[in-house]
This record gives C-alpha cells, structure tokens and sequence, in this order.
C-alpha cells in the first residue's frame, strides 16, 4: 500500500528552484533511500514533507491525505516524524524533557509509558544519560536521542536527513542497525544519505536526485550495481 | 543601626519585586523570539489602569483583582503580538524593534486620550497598617507586595521548569525551528510567554499603584527601561537572572538614594554598564556554545 506520496513536486527559495517535479512513492513498511550530492534536494524535500517548506506545485499525500495545507505540527500529529539534519536537539533540556516534548499531541497516556521503556530499552545509553542536558550528550548520543524522540511522536513515516553526518564509523553501524529494528517494528523509513554505501545497505529501494530531479530510481540492489551510482557515490 | 538595615532592606525587596516583576517579561520574550518588546514598560503602566478600572467598578477582594487584571492584561500582550509583532517574527530585527517601541506610544497616548494626562491617585484595596517589629515599622502593603511577587515568581519558575508549557518554551529558546517537528504549534508557545508576561506585568503594576500611589501613562517608560536593565543585567532570556537583576537594582536604588536621591538613576545604569564591561551576557548569563 502506498503510504507517502510525493508527486512533481516543485520548491522553490525564491528565484532557486531547488526541486524541479520531484515523484517518488514510499510503500508502507519500507525503507527508502534519497542519494545525491550536496544541493540535490534531499534535505528539502524531507523539510517540503513535513510543512517547513512551502511547495510551489505538485501534491504530498500520507495514507491518501493531502498534507499540502496543513501546518508543519498538524503534519506530525497525522503520522511524520522527522529527524532533521543536524540532529535538532534541545541542547538546554535534559534528554527526559527532549522525548517528552515529542509527546505533545499524544492522548495515550499509557502506551506513552510504554514507548519511554522501548525507547529507553533501545537506547540504554539515553536511560543513563536521562537527567542530563541534550547539550552535555556526545554525539551520537545526540542522533540516538533525536531517532529516540521521533519514534516518540509515533509516526508511520520516519523521515531521517543524514543520521551518519559526524559518526565514527563503528556508531554509524550501531545507528543503522537500530533503524534497522525500528522499520522491522512496523515503522516505514525514508532515508536521506550522503553515505549511500550504508543507505543501500539497509534500503529495498532508492531514488538518486540530481540538481532537484530524480535521475534514477530502483531496488537497492539494482541501484548498488549500477555503474553510474557506483561511480558518483560509491567510490568507483 | 540594623533597623535602618532591615528596613531599608525590605524597600529595596518591595521595589525590586516590582522591577522583578516586569524584567520577567522583557526576559521571557527576548528567550523565546529574540525580540526586545520595547512596549512592555507601558503594558505594565496599561496592566496598573485596568487594575484600577476593575477596583472601581467592580471592587473585588484584593487577590481576585489582581487575578482578573493579569488575566485582562494577559490578553492585551497576546493581542499586540498577534497584531504586531508576528508578521515580523522573520523580518529584520530592527522592524520588530520599531515596531514594539511604536507599540508603547500608541498604548501611552491611548491612555492618554482615554483617561487622562494627570496622574491618578490609586485606590487604596488594603487598609494600610503599619507594624513594627522591635523596632522595625514597615506595612502590611509593603509585606504583601513582596510576599505575593515572590509567590508569583515561584508559580512562573514552577511553569518553566516543571510543566509541558515551560519545557516547550525552553525547547523553542533553544531550537525554535525543530519545535514544530514535535507537533507543537510554535505561536502558542509565543501566544503563552506573552500571556505570561503581560500577566505579571500587570501584578507589578498594582503593586506599584498600592506601593507608591500614583500611577500616569507614562510611568512605563522610566520603570520599564529599569525593568529592561534588570533583565539584561540578570542576563536577558534567563528568568532567574530577571529576577536576580530586578532585587539588585531595588537595592541600588535603596541604598544610592539613601546617600543622595538624585544620584539613585545615574547609579543604577553605571551600574549596569559595569556589569556588562565584566560580564557581557549578564550575571547568569550563558555564554553562546554550540556543540555541532
């Protein structure tokens, strides 16, 4: 089933056209990978799906629902949750206070609790660390507790921007593992990698962007075999 | 001697209070939206008429009054930001600065034009009985200004540090563009500070009408520019530091003036340019660190 929709898409930064008719689907319960250079539009088009960004044309649907004209905190409420880039965090709010703003819209009190548990359960690092201020954390201590806070708003869509940006590369592996559980838990993933060798990895399907256009699209496996990508992202 | 000492302590604790009151304002707005809302010192000056209006019209008990005008006033500061200031929240700072000072000679002439130029005397809403204590005298007004200020204060710290509303204030004074990624809507965030505010704004302003009895439209200015000071000498953005900034500057004025009373003013801004030579972002200040 399609749960996210992004059709011809067109953004624009006033006279910069940073996505020129964007399309590409995300099935429910897949992981899904944007590659591409700096400047090709992967991080606009997360900020376009969330409500940070305004489209000039073009249509974003979840589950069938237009988010075009709902504002960006109406759109978490309906099921995105994104980990922006650079990790966001609340630098002067302890890492309890950073998950249980993520909680805002919820009603559920109780499976609230539950998620603390898994949450903390999936990142015990975070349990330690729980009084301490997000500023004080590490970083990928950081990216654990903004993946952390984003599975608190329970969406259906997990929007991550460069979750390996400043990682070593063995607390890459441990992140890409856990987005891993987090997908095989019933949460649909859209990735957005510079590291495209991990994103392939891990994705079923991919769509490279060039200059705000997708230029290819296919299973990860293809894609990781095609010699235009190997050749731009994957060092030859 | 320590008579003089405790009593004189207790005015620098009622004025500062006052200042502590408004400082909060000023504080919270420029943590929240990095904007200096220069109209703040006369929504204080609004905050004491409406308190006077709903003394004489609909005489209330004392603690009911100063309920029902935060709540007024309360409205009055999220109205100016609804109208004002939001349409510039991206614009370049110096228009929402122009703008906010804008704000306060529109309020200062409307109340002007409404009510009038000359000072009111205000209504006294406690019977004054002065007490003493082994020598010291002070009054019950004095007593209750400083009590409920400083319980107020405690309610504020309490919504900031404890509640869903004061951690969301915190996030977005610190990161206001992810705030929105967590489902929160940011202009109820700002809607709330502004509400807060103003509230307490307000209470400093019948606390000022009860402490000192006289209020006219244009007491906001120089109390509100002292309140200003406190804030940025607490160290703007921190509400602990409004509140330190505001009792240390009472206590300045208390003591300067003990000495000579026209040197009270000229003491209180060397002192604050002092403070800042020292220590640029106030006395708790955080120094600006980002971890990337």
């Amino acid at each position: 089933m399609k749960l996210l929709e992004f059709l011809d898409v067109e953004v624009a930064y006033g006279a910069i056209v940073a996505l020129q008719g964007v399309s590409f689907q995300v099935e429910e319960g897949e992981i899904v990978t944007l590659l591409g250079a700096n400047g090709a539009g992967k991080s606009t088009t997360l900020r376009t799906i969330s409500g940070l960004l305004p489209l000039r044309r073009g249509e974003v649907r979840l589950g069938g629902v237009d988010l075009r004209k709902l504002p960006a905190h109406e759109i978490v409420a309906r099921g995105i949750a994104h980990v922006p880039e650079g990790r966001g965090i609340f630098a002067n709010l302890t890492v309890q206070e950073n998950l249980e703003l993520a909680t805002w819209t919820r009603k559920d009190k109780a499976q609230v609790a539950a998620d603390f548990r898994y949450v903390y359960e999936l990142f015990p690092r975070l349990g330690e660390r729980r009084r301490q201020l997000g500023g004080t954390l590490s970083g990928g201590e950081q990216q654990m507790l903004a993946v952390a806070r984003a599975l608190m708003t329970r969406g259906r869509v997990m929007l991550l921007d460069e979750p390996s940006m400043g990682l070593s590369p063995l607390l890459v592996k441990e992140i890409f593992r856990t987005i891993g559980e987090i997908n095989a838990r019933g949460t649909t993933i859209l990735l957005v990698e510079q590291n495209a060798h991990m994103a392939l990895k891990i994705a079923h399907r991919g769509y490279v962007l060039e200059t705000g256009r997708v230029v290819l699209a296919g299973t990860a496996a293809e894609l990781a075999a095609d010699p235009r990508v190997k050749e731009a992202y994957l060092g030859g | 001697m320590y008579t003089v000492i405790i009593q004189q302590a207790l005015n620098a604790l009622q004025l500062g209070a006052i200042y502590a009151l408004i400082a909060l304002g000023y504080s919270m707005v420029y943590g929240i939206i990095r904007l200096i809302n220069f109209a703040h010192g006369d929504i204080f000056m609004v905050g004491a008429y409406i308190g006077l209006g709903v003394a004489l019209f609909l005489k209330p008990p004392f603690l009911v009054l100063v309920l029902v005008t935060m709540g007024l006033t309360a409205l009055l500061g999220v109205t100016i930001e609804r109208v004002a200031y939001r349409r510039l929240r991206h614009a370049q700072r110096m228009s929402a600065v122009i703008t906010a000072l804008g704000v306060g000679i529109f309020l200062e002439n409307f109340v002007r034009a409404a009510i009038s130029a000359n000072p009111q005397a205000y209504p006294v809403l406690i019977a004054p009985r002065t007490l003493s204590l082994s020598g010291v005298s002070t009054t019950n007004v004095q007593l209750m200004v400083i009590g409920v200020s400083i319980a107020l204060m405690l309610v504020l710290r309490y919504i900031i540090r404890q509640t869903m509303l004061g951690k969301a204030m915190r996030a977005v004074s610190d990161n206001k563009e992810v705030v929105p990624l967590m489902g929160i809507n940011l202009n109820l965030i700002v809607s709330a500070t502004f509400a807060l505010g103003s509230a307490l704004a307000a209470a400093g302003g019948i606390f000022y009408g009860q402490a000192y009895p006289m209020i006219d439209p244009y007491m906001g200015i120089v109390i509100g520019w002292k309140a200003f000071i406190s804030a940025v000498m607490g160290g703007i953005g921190q509400v602990d530091g409004a509140m330190l900034g505001g009792f240390i500057l009472g206590t300045v004025e208390v003591i300067g003036a003990t000495f000579r009373s026209t040197l009270r003013d000229g003491i209180a801004f060397a002192i604050l340019i002092l403070v800042l030579l020292i220590k640029p972002t106030g006395l708790l200040g955080r120094p600006v660190t980002k971890k990337v």
